[in-house]
């Protein structure tokens, strides 16, 4: 019943965070361990999806400064994430589909914080106040984390042009 | 309205989260700063490309395992409970005394000092069992002088003797 309707939400999650598959895989075989392991201390009036969220949120981040994965390089955009976009077309302009492999890369230059803010809001696009709950940050913080987050991509996708451009 | 002020606004911008005074004094900014307007648009990329990134499916291996999950959490669960149980509670308190005198001499700087201390107390209650032992002896020496007494009196006791000292009538 958990697995079947949470799953994709975490494995997404920790794919998006992580940037790699087969860390993915295992984060979300942590946090569904950690989830049996602390179901007894949920507080039933509470959001379930929230305090699931919370759970993978605090063990990603602490995975992530244990383990420094922006050492690592994230896997390359077409690798899973093109194949599963039933979205993407042919006509779909060739900008966008660079601009989204730049952000997928640029994601590396988050801090931790900030790139779970982004995932939540513009990926996931949850509302402000879940993600306050999710992230147990005020919502004015929340709102700075995102603005600071998708202002470095803007950066980011600035270079890259200029990089393009000057080529 | 400076540049970074400008940054700042510039999520609530998008977003529609502005009042009508601020809206209108980024609009004015948007007009004159061409750096700015460009920030404005790519930002509106990166949102529009986070926005329709695809969700990735979970692969039927990992939803297995997840499945299997709650099964080794009772194995492990087991295993806790074992350790944990009331009975073994002074068997892990000697073992942890016992750990940490060990973790003690182990860490211990002056190692070479309590090795001497430890030699010097076993010589000492080596001679002291080495007396005892002498003593032990002289004891049973003395013991073994007496039973021989003990025995030539009883021997030369009369009533035990019998006829023995009696000469034959001729």
């Amino acid at each position: 019943m958990l697995v079947n309707a949470y799953s994709k939400k975490v494995f997404n999650l920790a794919y998006q965070f992580a940037g790699s598959y087969e860390e993915a895989e295992d984060m979300t075989q942590d946090i569904f361990f950690k989830l049996h392991s602390s179901i007894e201390k949920y507080d039933f009036e509470k959001n379930f999806t929230a305090w699931l969220l919370t759970l993978a949120r605090n063990h990603l981040i602490d995975q992530y400064r244990k383990t420094k994965w922006e050492k690592k390089s994230r896997d390359e955009f077409n690798e899973h994430l093109l194949s599963a976009d039933s979205r993407s077309c042919p006509e779909e302009g060739v900008m966008i589909q660079e601009s989204k492999k730049i952000v997928w890369e640029a994601f590396n230059h988050l801090s931790s914080e900030i790139r779970m803010a982004i995932i939540l809001r513009d990926i996931q696009g949850k509302k402000y106040e879940e993600i306050a709950e999710i992230m147990d940050l005020p919502l004015g913080t929340v709102k700075s984390r995102v603005n600071r987050g998708r202002l470095q991509l803007a950066k980011i996708l600035k270079e890259k042009k200029e990089e393009k451009n000057g080529l | 309205m400076d540049c970074e002020r400008f940054e700042e606004l510039l999520s609530p911008y998008l977003e529609d989260d502005l009042t009508l005074e601020e809206k209108q004094i980024v609009d004015t900014h948007i007009r004159t700063c061409a750096s700015c307007t460009e920030l404005l648009s790519l930002m509106k990329q990166a949102r529009e490309s986070l926005a329709s990134f695809p969700e990735v499916e979970v692969s039927e291996i990992l939803v297995e395992k997840l499945y299997e999950l709650p099964q080794k959490r009772k194995k492990f669960r087991f295993v806790t409970d074992f350790l944990l149980r009331p009975s073994l509670q002074p068997i892990m308190t000697a073992v942890t005394v016992l750990l940490v005198c060990l973790s003690f001499y182990a860490f211990n700087p002056d190692r070479t000092a309590i090795n001497r201390s430890i030699e010097r107390q076993f010589q000492i209650g080596f001679s002291k069992v080495e007396k005892l032992y002498a003593e032990a002896e002289s004891i049973t020496h003395t013991l073994g002088e007496y039973k021989d007494n003990v025995l030539v009196s009883i021997k030369n006791f009369k009533p035990f003797r019998g006829d023995e000292d009696e000469q034959p009538k001729t």
